[in-house]
Formats: C-alpha cells, structure tokens, sequence
C-alpha cells in the first residue's frame, strides 16, 4: 500500500464535477494527496467526501483562479499540510454561448479571464514550487475546439487555443528544469458544463445527436478523460511534453 | 505490474517488426503481462530467448514474414487466428529508413520503404480487421514518426511512408470505430534502437539529445508505455489520435 508521507500530492482546479471531480477521484484511487478547489462548495465537498470514502486523502478550499493571491496562499496551505506539490491538473473553467455580433464585451472577457489568466497564475505558482525541486507534471484542459474552432462560442474556442499555446510555451520553458506540461483536448463529454449549454429538455436529443455524429458512436464519459490525466501525470509519459491529448471519440483527427 | 492484474492478460496480440527495437520490446512486455504474442519480422528475434525458456509463461511465437508479401501476411494471419481463436491487439513497427539524399534515391529503395512501412501496414490491418470485427473488439496501433509531419533531410522516402500511416490509421479508424475497434498511431523522436545507427554514429545519436527540451533521446521504454496506453482502457475514448513521444522535440 502506499506510504502516506512519501505519496506524491497532486492539485485539482475545477474539482467540483466534471473532469476534475473525475481526475481527482482517479488520482487518489493511485494514491495520490489530492488538493483540491472550485467556487462550488456543495461540489468541491462531495468529491472529497467521495475520495475519503474510498480511503483517499483530499484537502479542498474555495478558490477563484483569476485570485492570484488567493492561489498563492492556498499552494502555501497545501503544502504545509502535505509537504509539496508534484502535479498539477489546471482545468477549472465555465462555458458560454452566443453569437460574436451580440456578445458583450463582458461575456468575451469571463472566459478568456477564467481559463487563460487563471490557468496561468495556477500554473506560475506550482511551477515555482515543481522547479524547486526539480520535478513535476501539469495537464491543462484545454478541448478539441483548440482545433477546430467553435460555432458561437468564440470566447470558449479562443480560450481553449490559449490555453493549448500555454502549454506548449510553458513545455518548452521548463523541460530543462524537470517538468513536463501536456494538454487534454476532450471531445463532447456527459458533464454538467457540456449539460448547461442546453435545457434539460434538450438533452435527450442532443445526446442523440453526439451518438449519430462521433465515430465512437458514444457521448465521452469524464472517466475517459480521468485516465489520460492519470497517464501524462505519471512516469509512463515521462518522455512526453508540449502535446495535446484528444480522448474524443474521434471527433477530430489531425 | 503483475500478471494477475494486468488488462492485457488473455489478450492475442501480433506484432510486427518484433525482433528489433522497439517492437522487440512491446512484445516482451506484452508476453510479461500475461497476453499470448506472435511476432511477424524477416529476421529472428535476438533478445527474447533466454525471457522465453525461463518462463512458464507460453512462449512468443515467431513466423518468418515479409510484411509487403500479401499471401505471406493472410497466411499467417489466418494460422495465428485459428491456433488462438481470435487476434485481439495489432501492432505495427516494421519499418526500414535509410538515409539517402533525393537525387540519390532508386526507384526500389523508394518503392522497398513504402512496401514495408506503409502497404505492409494496409495488409496487416486488412487482416487483423478480418478477424477482429466478428468479436467486435479490436486494438491497432500504428507506428508512424516525429518524420511524418517535420520532414527531414535525406528521408523523403521513410517521411512520405509514415506521412501515409497516419492517413491509413485515420480513415481506417473512422471506418470501424462504431464496432468497438479503434486505430491510433504513436509517432516517435529520435529513438535509441538499431535503426538510427544506420546513419549515425554513437556519439551523433546520444548528441541529438542535447537540442531536445527534455535533453535526451528517447527510450524503448518510452514508447512501450504509449503503445500499452493506447492498447490499454485508459485511452478508451482515443480512436483516430497520434500519440507523439518525442521529449518535446515537435510539438504539432
């Protein structure tokens, strides 16, 4: 079993559903320590109640990425109760939608600033924890839409390109110091963000209309994506940084 | 990880270009957690005797084969399938690369790499195909290069053949993703096997290291991760994708 004070600690933004619900139930079933935020306490506190009951260890707080001090002194908790931070899932995000000509300025900004701004200050700040010691991983969420663009969602689309720029910059800029940073592009998957972009009584059909369109003939499931998170956050990928992971379906292929 | 636990335990798989680097050391791996392996090559494998005769795992079974010969390749995919009832995972690595400027390059060397890198990878799917689809459960993994999208000098003819991998392993996908079969492809950098000494010195191998962001070449074992990965359930929502494991050295 695993020893608790040599276990890796891996941080979780966006933990309350979803993909980082998923990820972090996945990589304290590893036997990681797992840190974890969003702005949803319900959520955040029913994935660590999910976690503790599978006899994992998961610490959470509520946190706004676009906080850079409030991150700062989070990372500093985190790391008082667990000793240090190996990895990094920055994948806290929010969706919109809407055409380019009526989007308020507002609205373009929401997202750019949640996922670009704050990925990067959750980024910076664990990079300076991961380099001095000299190792560490960070996966990123960033979508197929980085790929292919995105009909009236051009905030999301744009921001989920940054995002894939990001990490390919920040690959780049610290394999000489030991971490690597990759990207999960994820084609349409059954969370509650990819729920709120319709009405409930829309969803039925929509899920049909995923079936009929993938070639996987299947809406993705978080899980799907949990796995790719627990493989480029693990020694099995340890030769692979800068890229994009597409668990999809099979949705976009390039 | 032990036999007992492992996902590929009971799986059949066949491997071509299995007595040489990296496809050498899938199928050890493969055997190791428990799946029955058959490996395709033109030569022997070197490295796989003295694991075969100390285990009381089933040995790998090796056919002598030339990937380009199509009645070579249904043979034995119709042997492998009738002793094992069924082929569950293909993997493709043979390959042949050597390094030939342009104008220098013959008809028949070009035509000998796209026989054995790229037709020999269309008939060894067309087979595996056959006998995956009735049990509805298939695993293919391709192996492409870092080549197939940077190009490089002197390998026109090796980048145009793993250029045409990707494109096979993508329609292909497509075109059995809804019966549970999903094809992907891995594309390496500059990899320590045999392959690269065809042209490179010792220390021009090693060297290459120095410009790659994670400041070494890469390992077998690197890609024997990416191709379990992709064999495994935690890729079970990947068909179509090319897994690039190359150190940070391309990034598209």
């Amino acid at each position: 079993m695993v020893v608790r004070n040599v276990s890796n600690v891996s941080i979780i933004t966006g933990a309350a559903s979803g993909l980082g619900r998923a990820a972090a139930i996945r990589l304290a079933k590893r036997g990681d320590r797992v840190a974890l935020c969003d702005l949803s306490e319900v959520g955040l506190k029913e994935t660590c109640s999910i976690i503790r009951g599978n006899g994992g260890a998961a610490i959470r707080a509520i946190v706004d990425v676009r906080d850079d001090a409030a991150i700062k002194n989070w990372y500093g908790d985190v790391v008082k109760q667990f000793g240090k931070i190996d990895y990094l899932f920055s994948n806290a995000g929010v969706t919109s939608r809407g055409a380019v000509s009526d989007m308020e300025f507002e609205e373009w900004r929401r997202l750019i600033d949640t996922h670009v701004t704050g990925s990067f200050h959750v980024c910076q700040a664990a990079l300076a924890h991961m380099v001095e010691h000299g190792s560490g991983a960070i996966v990123v969420t960033s979508s197929d839409y980085a790929v292919i663009g995105m009909r009236y969602a051009s905030n999301y689309a744009a921001a989920k390109t940054a995002l894939y720029a990001l990490t390919k910059a920040l690959a780049v800029e610290f394999a000489p110091r030991g971490v690597r940073v990759n990207a999960v592009g994820p084609g349409p998957i059954d969370t509650p963000l990819l729920r709120s972009r319709g009405t409930p009584a829309e969803w039925q059909d929509r899920v049909r209309d995923y079936e009929a369109r993938l070639p996987m003939q299947r809406l993705g499931r978080p899980e799907d994506v949990a796995s790719v998170v627990d493989f480029l956050l693990s020694d099995r990928a340890s030769y692979i940084t800068g890229q994009l992971l597409q668990p999809n379906g099979g949705q976009v292929m390039w | 990880m032990a036999e007992g636990s492992s996902e590929h335990k009971g799986r059949v798989a066949v491997i071509t270009g299995g007595s040489g680097g990296i496809g050498n050391a899938i199928a050890d791996r493969l055997q190791l957690e428990g799946a029955s392996v058959t490996v395709m090559d033109l030569v022997p494998r070197a490295g796989g005797a003295k694991l075969e005769s100390s285990s009381s795992r089933p040995p790998i079974s090796f056919y002598q084969v030339d990937v380009a010969q199509e009645r070579e390749v249904d043979t034995t995919f119709k042997s492998v399938a009738t002793r094992e009832g069924k082929i569950d995972y293909l993997i493709c690595c043979a390959a042949i690369f050597h390094a030939t400027p342009f104008l220098q390059l013959s008809g028949d060397e070009w035509r000998r790499t796209l026989d054995i890198n790229l037709n020999g990878a269309f008939l060894c799917c067309r087979e595996a195909i056959r006998h995956m689809r009735p049990h509805r459960f298939g695993r293919i993994v391709l192996f492409s290069s870092m080549l197939a999208r940077t190009g490089g000098k002197n390998s026109a003819h090796y980048s145009a053949s793993k250029g045409g991998v990707l494109g096979l392993a993508r329609s292909l996908a497509l075109e059995v993703a809804g019966e549970n079969i999903r094809v992907n492809t891995i594309s390496p950098g500059v990899t320590d096997t045999p392959q690269p000494r065809d042209h490179l010195s010792e220390e021009e191998l090693y060297g290459r290291g120095a410009s790659i962001p994670l400041g070494r070449i890469g390992r077998v074992e690197d890609m024997v991760e990416g191709c379990l990965f992709l064999l495994g359930e935690d890729s079970s929502y990947f068909t179509g994708q090319d897994l690039r494991i190359n150190g940070g050295a391309s990034l598209w």
